[in-house]
């Protein structure tokens, strides 16, 4: 195996709250789309919160390229390359286009890089070119996700997780976010994705996670995790995957 | 029409200063979201900490400033840590933070009346009792250098926040604590520095009202209620908003002083926080308040 990420069997929670994981696990194989699914309040938020650094790992093991990333602070962990877009949020609205790019690249030391590389993402979203100097929030909700995941391309990442990118969007405007995705994906970034569309997440996917109530039940080729009748008929309605 | 822009100029000047008053507050909310009920308290501190420089060494309170400024937000860094750090990830954060402030707020009159009675005090150096002339307009020196030295600190301060580094760190934390420690920003370390930012602005206003007010301890439940309609007024957390409204504001009371009468003064910044909390929460430039 020539995984790139590897989560075991973490137990994490909020604060000083129960375990809201226990038992979670997850393989991520470089260059890949993974696509975590699972129902409302399985903890699919909490597992990319505990592997970029906002909640603390109680017990378990998250491994990246050999290391362990356990303990180390949210910034510390962008450094190594992950990179996380959370469920709605993830911008700053009272902040223009350009100046939510900056704030992306606000690990980078050198000024003059920065300003480069966020004139390569408005050469290729054409759409943030013209906005660059609107606030973010006054932008419709699919210009706002694709200004959110466009930020993270910045630092160069690693691994991009995704929390419901799709969220809230029109149809069309979903397919838009998962074109962008396969763009990244196509670039050689590790893509990790919760999506609450199953069918349509996993699809698009290369890796499958079934999670529910903390626990990982099923991970496997996305191809499997369709297949699996058991699957169907719990997270997709009982629909033949095509 | 003379009358009209001397009124009005006195009104901007005195505005000026409750605008550096109240930007040090509004920083704080912004940032950390603490109704810093102590902060009038603060600036008192460094208004005792300029008096008893010119008294003691006869130092200019204008050179002793940014002293001052350094002095209260070295205290601020303090208090930070000791009252607000390890209470971030509370719930019931912004509900405690009123209480923890208005008793630091009580320390403080207590401590100062302690130290230094309870006397009505004044620096006095010579321009604070002069005036330029301009026809029949006079500007008395003190409230006009006051004015100007505020509106450039806050400029600087403006500056700061859309141009450098930190600045934009701590604007990201303003809109956006979470998205802001995932791009890196140590947010913890914005808090402090934000807070030290906020307090040594209480320690600059300190210096300028210590010759343009007079002071004693506990002055500071006077300035309480102004500073929270100016900031309220401006939308919690908005700096222009406060330098906005504390012009607006000083600008009506200063008629209001003069056509109607002083003690209908001061109520116009009383009636407006009223007014403004029934008509627009969110105040001129601030969010609406979000229906969690
Ligand atoms: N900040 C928080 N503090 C305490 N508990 C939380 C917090 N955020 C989420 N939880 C709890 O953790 C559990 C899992 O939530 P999480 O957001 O990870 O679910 P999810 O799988 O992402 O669901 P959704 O599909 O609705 O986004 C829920 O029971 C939720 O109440
Ligand atoms: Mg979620």
């Amino acid at each position: 195996m020539s995984e790139l990420l590897q989560v075991t069997n973490i137990t994490a929670g909020y604060g000083d709250g129960p375990a809201i994981l226990d038992g979670a696990h997850l393989t991520v194989e470089p260059g890949k789309v993974h696509c975590i699914i699972g129902p409302n309040g399985a903890g699919k938020s909490t597992l990319m919160k505990a592997i970029c650094g906002m909640l603390t790992i109680r017990k378990g093991d998250v491994i990246f390229k050999g290391k362990r990333l356990n303990g180390m602070r949210p910034d510390q962990i962008l450094r190594e390359g992950i990179c996380f877009v959370p469920q709605e949020r993830a911008l700053f609205p009272k902040m223009t286009v350009r100046e939510n790019l900056r704030m992306g690249g606000f690990i980078l030391d050198d000024k003059k890089e920065l300003e480069r590389r966020i004139e390569g993402i408005l050469e290729r979203f054409p759409i943030l070119r013209e906005r660059a100097d609107q606030h973010a929030g006054t932008m419709s909700g699919g210009q706002q996700q694709t200004l959110a995941m466009a930020r993270t391309l910045i630092i160069k990442p690693t691994i991009v997780m995704l929390d419901e990118p799709s969220l809230g969007l029109a149809p069309k405007i979903v397919q838009e976010m998962f074109d962008i995705m396969k763009m990244m994906s196509a670039e050689g970034v590790t893509v990790l994705l919760v999506e609450q569309n199953a069918l349509m997440g996993l699809k698009n996917s290369d890796w499958g996670v079934v999670l529910d109530l903390g626990r990982t039940l099923f991970e496997g080729p996305a191809a499997d995790v369709l297949a699996d009748p058991r699957i169907q008929e719990l997270y997709l309605g009982g629909k033949k995957a095509a | 029409m003379a009358d009209i822009l001397q009124i009005l100029i006195l009104g901007l000047a005195l505005g000026g200063v409750i605008a550096l008053m109240g930007s040090g507050l509004s920083l704080v909310f912004g940032v950390m979201r603490i109704v810093n009920l102590a902060h009038p308290s603060l600036i008192i501190g460094g208004a005792y900490v300029t008096y008893w420089a010119f008294k003691m060494t006869g130092v200019d309170p204008i050179v002793m400033l940014p002293v001052a400024s350094l002095i209260m937000a070295a205290i601020g860094v303090l208090l930070y840590r000791l009252m607000f750090e390890r209470e971030t990830k509370s719930a019931k954060y912004s509900e405690m933070t009123v209480l923890l402030t208005f008793a630091l707020a009580m320390m403080v009159e207590g401590l100062l009346g302690g130290l230094f009675t309870n006397t009505q005090r004044v620096v006095s150096p010579d321009y604070a009792t002069d005036a330029f002339f301009v026809g029949d307009i006079f500007i008395p020196k003190g409230q006009l250098y006051a004015g100007i030295v505020s509106l450039t600190i806050i400029t600087a301060l403006s500056l700061f926040l859309k141009y450098s580094r930190l600045g934009y760190a701590i604007r990201a934390t303003t809109q956006n604590r979470e998205a802001a420690e995932l791009l890196g920003v140590n947010v913890n370390f914005i808090c402090i520095l934000a807070f030290a930012i906020g307090i040594g602005l209480a320690g600059a206003a300190g210096s300028l009202v210590s010759f343009v007010f007079s002071f004693f301890p506990a002055k500071h439940w006077e300035w309480v209620a102004m500073l929270m309609s100016v900031v309220v007024l401006g939308g919690m957390g908005s700096i222009l908003g406060t330098v906005v409204a504390a012009l607006m504001l000083s600008v009506i009371a200063a008629f209001v002083g003069t056509w109607i009468g002083a003690t209908w003064s001061t109520l116009t910044f009383f009636l407006a926080l009223f007014l403004i909390l029934l008509v627009r929460p969110q105040g001129l430039f601030g969010e609406k308040p979000e229906m969690a």
